[in-house]
């Protein structure tokens, strides 16, 4: 085959092909890596979780007005209401609040998540000095709180100098009785969890005066269908609330919600991706019609000694799909390599899909780019091809 | 009776020149029979190839009809025209036209490669055979721009005898040769007609090889002399 004997020419031919299919597997494979890296991320945050929040966040009726409506808001009424699911594992009411903390006379800004001890276990939330407060503290409304790392990073040179002192939360004392270990977050435009305090809800009330709630954590039983339970939750929420007031969620729909805002960028990069694939398929339909011109007096033998037009066909469209196939089979060995040293910073991957679009789109541009060159060839007089000079 | 292999009847080969019409085949009507060993002869320019193109398939003429055993082939479709090509006829050219990038034996066994059929023969013992028959034996692994002119003809007879074709036309098979070489191979074509009764048509311009076959056609101009 022509190919192995011009191999500098094949190669360099084949480029674009490689170029392409390399950037658009790699593409998808960070898109992949992407969604891996957010449902990471929700699990580190805890599994089995329901969450309750006021309006319609994932606005299925289209309208982009759902969130300016007078959103409902949460009480403890709710939170009576919902302890009576027998079935969950907590029910975690939470009230969320961008606030002020001064500590050893520096000034920095927080979130406060005023809730009960609940919480930790729920969210996977590991102490890394002192300890976290308990349900007693949480009844009695001590003035506790448990913070992450680096609320206090500004006003400590160390995280331990911290424990047991007080901070003041807009002009209130409250004592750190523990430092969680770090979160990470604050990615990708998402909060940042090391910069949560996590303080007794009704101790929080002094913050909230109006007692509100802003969302419900709810963690589901592992005996019962996870959807059969959120479908109870609701049941329960609906009671008090029109369907289209509240929202029950799980993290599975935020992680889709996010990985398809994800998405379309991811897609546009990959048509980005596709155009050098047609650059390339246009380098190979460039270098077939070289060929065809160079190879015209061996067709013109191979047709008088009985070749048909269908033979001459397939015999430069097999070359060209080769070439194309050659391109694509080096484009996704470099991916591989490429991602191989991408998984040691992020969870990049190729899956099986990209594996089979990579080599099948270059299969196709090697039969579409080729069919011209093919074809001309195949048409080619075999009285004229055998007289060529 | 003789059996006829070939015929051709009222051909005009014509050839637009930008304004102009040049006739290069003009009424040809020939006919030759099953065995035969026959010369094509003229000069330079006078049509003898494209004659013996038309007459192997490999042109058509503009106008006039081709028999092959008593058929036209008007009504032969592409296909089936390239499988007589590869079946019926084998073509030795005075340029040889091997394939350089194929070995020797590649280049013989070429015409098998685009055949439909099932053979009835091992075409590489056969390959194998012709070519010790020729003396070109041990040269199978060679390319075709590693051995001489004379060998490569005999390549290129082989390669058409590969099929066991009952036609073959040679082209000036001796044009390229020195005339050593031009001899042996005119003594092995008319070895094949003589021992296994393949009809061989041989086009020259020289009346010595002419004088050779049993059956001379002269063609000057485009058309049959006498
Ligand atoms: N494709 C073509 N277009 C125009 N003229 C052509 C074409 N093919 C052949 N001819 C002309 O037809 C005439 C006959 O050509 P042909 O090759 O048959 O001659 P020939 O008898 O084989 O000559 P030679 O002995 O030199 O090989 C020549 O004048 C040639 O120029
Ligand atoms: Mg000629």
């Amino acid at each position: 085959m022509d190919l192995f004997r011009n191999k500098m020419r094949t190669f360099l031919t084949s480029l674009g092909i490689l170029i392409g299919v390399s950037s658009v597997v790699l593409l998808l494979s960070f898109g992949l890596g992407l969604k891996e890296y957010i449902r990471q991320q929700f699990d580190s945050l805890g599994t089995n979780l329901v969450f309750v929040i006021p309006g319609q966040i994932f606005g299925n009726s289209g309208s982009g007005f759902s969130g300016m409506r007078s959103v409902v808001q949460f009480d403890e009424k709710d939170f009576i209401s919902l302890k009576k699911l027998r079935d969950a594992i907590y029910v975690i009411p939470i009230f969320t609040k961008s606030i002020k903390v001064e500590g050893n006379a520096k000034v920095d800004y927080a979130t406060l998540n005023s809730t009960t001890d609940e919480i930790f276990p729920a969210r996977n939330l590991e102490l890394e000095y002192g300890r976290l407060f308990d349900k007693p503290e949480v009844d009695k409304k001590t003035r506790v709180i448990v913070i992450g790392p680096k609320v206090i990073e500004k006003m400590f040179d160390n995280p331990v100098l911290a424990l047991n002192k007080s901070l003041r939360i807009e002009g209130q004392t409250f004592k750190i009785i523990g430092i969680l270990k770090a979160k990470g977050g604050g990615g990708f435009g998402g909060p940042d969890f090391d910069k949560f305090i996590y303080m007794p809800l009704k101790t929080g009330y002094t913050l909230n005066p109006d007692k509100k709630i802003a969302n419900f954590l709810i963690k589901a039983p592992d005996n019962k269908p996870f959807d059969l339970f959120k479908e109870e939750v609701k049941m329960q929420m609906i009671k008090r609330y029109d369907e289209d007031e509240i929202t029950v969620a799980d993290s599975a729909q935020f992680i889709s919600t996010i990985s398809s805002i994800f998405g379309i960028l991811n897609m546009v990069l990959v048509a980005i991706g596709a155009v050098s694939l047609l650059v390339g398929g246009i380098g190979i339909m460039n270098i077939m019609y070289v060929s065809v011109t160079e190879r015209i007096r061996e067709i013109g033998i191979r047709r008088a000694l009985g070749a048909r037009e269908s033979d001459i066909l397939y015999l430069f469209l097999s070359e060209s799909v080769l070439l194309s196939l050659f391109g694509g089979a080096m484009g996704l060995t470099l991916s591989f390599l490429v991602v191989l040293i991408v998984q040691k910073f992020f969870p990049a991957y190729i899956d099986l899909m990209s594996s089979i679009i990579a080599l099948g789109t270059s299969s196709l541009i090697g039969i579409f780019f080729g069919v011209f060159p093919a074809r001309k060839a195949a048409r080619l007089s075999p009285i004229d091809a055998i007289r060529y000079e | 009776m003789a059996e006829e292999i070939i015929r051709t009847e009222h051909v005009w080969k014509e050839y637009m020149m930008g304004d102009v019409l040049f006739q290069a085949l003009k009424d040809i009507s020939i006919s030759i029979n099953l065995g035969e060993l026959v010369s094509i002869i003229g000069p330079s320019g006078s049509g003898k190839s494209t004659l013996m193109h038309i007459i192997g398939l490999l042109d058509q003429p503009t106008r006039g009809k081709i028999f092959i055993s008593g058929n036209d082939i008007a009504s032969f479709t592409d296909d089936k025209i390239s499988s007589l090509r590869s079946e019926f006829v084998g073509f030795v050219f005075q340029q040889f036209n091997l394939i350089n990038k194929l070995t020797i034996l590649e280049n013989i066994l070429l015409p098998t490669v685009y055949v439909r059929k099932k053979l009835e023969y091992n075409p590489v013992e056969k390959a194998l055979y012709l070519m010790k028959r020729f003396g070109i034996d041990g040269k199978e692994k060679s390319y075709p721009n590693k051995i001489s002119g004379g060998q490569q003809q005999r390549v290129a007879i082989a390669r058409a005898l590969i099929m066991s074709p009952k036609l073959i036309l040679a082209d000036e098979p001796t044009g390229n040769l020195d005339s050593k070489s031009g001899t042996e191979i005119l003594k092995l074509l008319k070895e094949l007609n003589q021992e296994e009764k393949i009809t061989v048509v041989i086009v020259t311009h020289d009346p010595l090889i002419a004088k050779q076959t049993k059956r001379i056609i002269e063609i000057k101009d485009g058309q049959i002399d006498k």
